[in-house]
């Protein structure tokens, strides 16, 4: 016979369906957002790794001064690959963005058409739908550059450029000041030749194994192309940005995502023990009875545990239905703010199955299955007298007669309710984690970006790009004649210019990928770095030291990118300077031990605009807006994020308050009927019953700040280690602990209110119901 | 007449399940007045002090306590009755748990504008010494001299109590039912007491006898018999 106490299911359920509707609510929510990330990455991840093939993504490029003649093209193609035509122009638009324009392509580099159509004639554009996105520009709409006009006909992705970076040796992209686009042949072909940038695409015939063979192949390809023709620059796919920048990023926020799923269950899991601690003990005698008359231990675990691994499972189920439809669309919108990919097909994850389903759901059930085990532990007597306490209390905690006797009884229900009051202080803590971090984010941007622009080395920072050929001719002479060339092109008459030189290195520290270091030879009495280099010091920016953990003293050790050859340097100092990951030393150290020559230099720094120097020695200038990209691509790319990160926090927070704050009026039912009895008012029971609860929301939410202060700075640092090349140093100020307060507090007063309307629920006849 | 009921009528469930719990009482209890309810399970007597109590409508007839009707009250008005007049003690004490014996007087204590000494109060009732405990922690004769105190602390008018040794042994019985007589005789509240046990009719000034929801007898002893003497 099936086991009658399941018949009390259904009837519990719609008893107290306000309590299980909201933590079914909290379920499916984070369950469903999870799993829509989960799903929406594992997809995004596939199709990015897809697309290599799908939209024959090439191998690299490099760029040229001229146009190749037939004869070269042929005699690159020896060294087993093919080489495409990837020329393109840049216009600069009216709305102060630069427009990257390349003819549609069909063999290399393919494009993806992710809203209306390719553009048919001269006059038509498609521009990149992220970039469109970003800068409000609709299918329909007509974008200027000085000399032309195009009709927007639809989006694209470029397979090459799932992140928008316009320069490869940017720290960040910048989605909303650089875009790419296509237009037909015929509209291309309009361009005089001079506007052209000779780019070159390439793709091996035989691809290679691994990396360190795709690492040995550009190497021999690019000395093996300098034989042929003259390189401007040489990029290989692997360290192509625009290419590699978005598949390194994707999945690294799972861990955190997971994380955060696994603690909100934690936290139900605890709220529905507490409820069956509750509702245990309610019910005492009647499970003594039902213990008394045979029913075994096992039956009673099961009925009571039925009710939150049912939540649980339609929890989960609903949650996975969310995430495999409407919350996978957000997700994927996110990943489509931060990035220009394709077009994804969403692909089943058994992973995304077991971490939202199967995990939360075994939590359930060992949690709640450890809480049962203990509680039913006590022989039937026990229960049947009501005698629920393990241990006799002794005594009770004692209150001087001087303290006001309500400020006692609130002390005491606080005392009576310290297990739900340590979960409501891990849920604050946790919520008001959540809600700093959606908080902080947009002043830590904001903050960084102020400390930019007032702490630049110089206003502008100009980096030279030394030809391909210098480096890789095999004739020192054409390779010295080539300096030569360079050094004469680059001098500036500008009075404010100062030469430095810059080498990059990269950090062989085993808590991020390596990244790269920018070391700067400083001159002689250098008015932009004014630091003393007499003896030899080496000095790093604070924001290499603060990311790294770095002070005067210590040693780094710095190696070449592709190479094994190490560096140490002891710091003698640090410079304030939060803008990159810097190293300063004199000019003169600088190019002794990189073996450069005595005069060497490689930029200038420069508070006025460099205008006497040929464009094509330029490689790029460091001004405010190339220093504060980073900031306002993340405000971009996450700055929607932090509003559903706020409104979950505040979900979390609520539901946790709303239910640990029920659980204790009803506990105290009896008790709380008892005081309308005797004459007791609503507001006075109120305020003694809901006032001990607001008083530690108060204390929690000052208390959680402290922790979360502490916590974030240590999960911000990590963050940001992980996805971040460069530093943006944590900074919150008062404002952003106010607005969590108060965003705290009116939360809780919402609460407040229910709880109120339960006070006055609570009928007089409860006290004579439950007296036997 | 300090305390009158007239004619109180009290149904439970609808339409044929309707069951009328009291059929029209009518009942007037004197200032200082020690009055049991005597009758059956069901008999009605339970309804009829929830209603004198404030905490149960009658469905017709009234209760007026010193010239004031309770069935004209609203809920806040209904809830400063029981505030000023009445004090409350039940079978199974419903103690707060979670506040200690001396507090769980001060309940009761905090609703009087000029509420008993407390210490006296716990003195009396033999229960100083537990002051600091919890409900749990004593007996249940200990409990229900607390609910007494509890009850007694606001100096109330009337003291209802419903089956006040219904849960206790026959010693710790004899010992609640002194103390409520002592108190009536030291306070000179009025008291209304609902009990199964026959014997302590004998203790009252007034005896009510219900049964069926109907008042079968009801008269006044001449003499009564102080609890000490009293056997069952």
């Amino acid at each position: 016979m099936k086991n009658p106490l399941q018949k009390r299911l259904l009837r519990e359920l719609r008893d107290e369906a306000g309590k299980y509707i909201v933590i079914f609510v909290l379920l499916a929510a984070t369950i469903g957002f999870v799993s829509g990330f989960l799903v929406a990455d594992g997809s995004m991840r596939i199709t990015y790794d897809e697309s290599f093939e799908r939209y024959n993504i090439e191998d690299g490029y490099f760029d040229v001064a001229k146009e190749l003649t037939a004869g070269e093209k042929e005699a690159l193609e020896k060294s087993d690959i093919n080489v495409y035509d990837g020329c393109f122009v840049e216009e600069a638009l009216q709305n102060g963005s630069t427009l990257r324009i390349f003819p549609n392509r069909e063999e290399v580099d393919k494009v993806c058409l992710m809203e209306g159509e390719f553009p048919e004639k001269a006059g038509e554009i498609a521009i990149d739908r992220m970039y469109a996105e970003n800068n409000g520009i609709d299918v329909g709409d007509t974008i200027k550059s000085e000399g032309k006009s195009w009709t927007v006909t639809g989006y694209v992705a470029l397979s090459d450029y799932s992140c928008l970076f316009s320069n490869n040796n940017d720290t960040m992209f910048d989605a909303v000041k650089f875009g790419v686009a296509i237009v037909t042949k015929e509209e291309f072909d309009s361009y005089s030749r001079k506007a052209l940038n000779y780019r070159y695409a390439w793709t091996y015939n035989a691809k290679p194994e691994n990396e360190q063979e795709e690492n040995d192949r550009a190497e021999d390809l690019m000395k093996a192309m300098g034989k042929v023709i003259t390189l401007e620059t040489f990029v290989p796919k692997y360290q192509n940005q625009a290419i590699t920048f978005t598949g390194d990023d994707m999945g690294s926020d799972k861990a955190m995502i997971t994380v955060l799923l696994y603690m909100v269950i934690g936290i139900l899991a605890f709220v529905f023990g507490i409820t069956i601690s509750n509702t245990i003990t309610k019910e005492a005698n009647t499970i003594g009875t039902l213990r008394a008359s045979g029913y075994t231990r096992g039956e009673l675990v099961r009925h009571y545990i039925s009710m939150p691994l049912f939540v649980t499972l339609i929890g989960a189920l609903t949650g996975n239905i969310l995430g495999y439809t409407v919350m996978k669309n957000i997700v994927s919108e996110m990943y489509y703010g931060s990035y220009s990919l394709t077009k994804f097909v969403t692909i089943w994850s058994g992973e995304a199955f077991i971490k939202t389903t199967v995990v939360p759901f075994l939590m359930m059930l060992l949690i709640n299955l450890a809480v049962l085990n203990d509680k039913l532990k006590l022989s039937p007597l026990k229960f049947i007298r009501r005698d629920l306490s393990r241990r006799r209390q002794k005594h009770a905690i004692r209150l001087g007669v001087k303290i006001p006797f309500f400020t006692r009884f609130r002390l005491r229900i606080i005392f009576q309710n310290m297990s739900n009051y340590v979960i409501l202080l891990i849920g604050i803590i946790f919520a008001n984690l959540l809600l700093l971090f959606g908080l902080a984010l947009p002043v830590v941007l904001d903050h960084y970006q102020a400390e930019i622009e007032n702490n630049m080395l110089s206003k502008y920072q100009y980096m030279l790009s030394v030809p391909v050929r210098v480096m890789s001719d095999d004739s020192k002479i054409r390779s010295m004649i080539s300096m030569l060339e360079f050094s004469a092109a680059t001098e500036t008459d500008n009075e404010s210019a100062e030469k430095f030189t810059a080498y990059s290195l990269n950090t062989t520290d085993d808590i991020c990928d390596s990244e790269e270091i920018l070391l700067y030879g400083i001159g002689k009495d250098s008015s932009y770095i004014p630091l003393d280099f007499s003896d030899g010091q080496i000095y790093i920016s604070s924001g290499y030291a603060d990311k790294y953990d770095l002070k005067a003293g210590d040693t780094i050790t710095l190696k070449e990118k592709y190479e094994e050859d190490t560096y140490d340097f002891k710091i003698s100092g640090i410079y304030d300077y939060m803008g990159a990951l810097s190293v300063f030393m004199s000019q003169e150290q600088l190019n002794e031990t990189f073996d450069l020559a005595q005069d060497y230099f490689s930029g200038y720094f420069s508070d006025t605009e460099l205008t006497d120097i040929n464009d094509k020695y330029i490689g790029s200038v460091v001004d405010k807006d190339a220093l504060t990209k980073v900031s306002r691509q993340l405000d971009v790319s996450m700055g929607s994020m932090m509003y559903l990160v706020d409104g979950f926090a505040m979900l979390i927070f609520m539901v946790v308050i709303y239910l640990l704050s029920k659980i204790i009026i009803e506990k105290n039912a009896q008790s709380i009927s008892m005081t309308k009895i005797l004459g007791y008012e609503n507001s006075e029971i109120s305020r003694l019953y809901i006032l001990s609860t607001s008083f530690m929301v108060v204390i929690f939410l000052l208390f959680g700040m402290v922790i979360d202060y502490g916590l974030l700075t240590v999960i911000y640092r990590e963050m940001m280690r992980s996805m971040l090349s460069g530093w943006i140093a944590f900074y919150t100020d008062w404002t952003v602990f106010v607005r969590m307060f108060l965003l705290g507090i009116v939360t809780y007063a919402a609460v407040a209110v229910l709880e109120m309307r339960k006070i006055r629920r609570v009928p007089m006849d409860e006290a004579l119901k439950n007296a036997e | 007449m300090f305390l009158e009921i007239n004619n109180i009528k009290k149904s439970f469930g609808e339409a044929e399940n309707q069951i009328e719990v009291l059929k029209g009482i009518d009942l007037s209890i004197e200032k200082g007045e020690f009055c049991v309810l005597l009758g059956p399970s069901g008999s009605g007597k339970s309804t009829l002090l929830n209603i004198i109590g404030g905490i149960d409508n009658s469905d017709e007839g009234y209760i007026s306590i010193d010239g004031e009707k309770t069935g004209d009250m609203t809920e806040k008005k209904l809830t400063l009755y029981r505030r000023k007049h009445l004090g409350y003690i039940f079978q199974m004490y419903n103690l707060i748990p979670n506040l200690t014996i001396r507090e769980n007087i001060e309940v009761g204590a905090y609703l009087s504008d000029c509420p008993l000494d407390i210490e006296e109060m716990m003195h009396t009732l033999g229960i100083y010494e537990h002051q600091h405990k919890l409900p749990n922690q004593l007996s249940g004769g200990q409990q229900q001299r607390t609910a007494i105190g509890r009850a007694l602390v606001k100096n109330p008018d009337i003291l209802l109590c419903d089956e006040p040794t219904g849960a206790l042994d026959y010693n710790t019985s004899k010992e609640i039912l002194t103390l409520i007589e002592t108190v009536n005789d030291k306070y000179g509240n009025t008291i209304v007491m609902v009990t199964h046990n026959d014997a302590i009719k004998y203790m009252a000034d007034q005896v009510v006898h219900l049964k069926d929801g109907v008042v079968r007898k009801r008269y006044r002893n001449e003499k009564k018999v102080p609890a000490q003497e009293l056997d069952w």
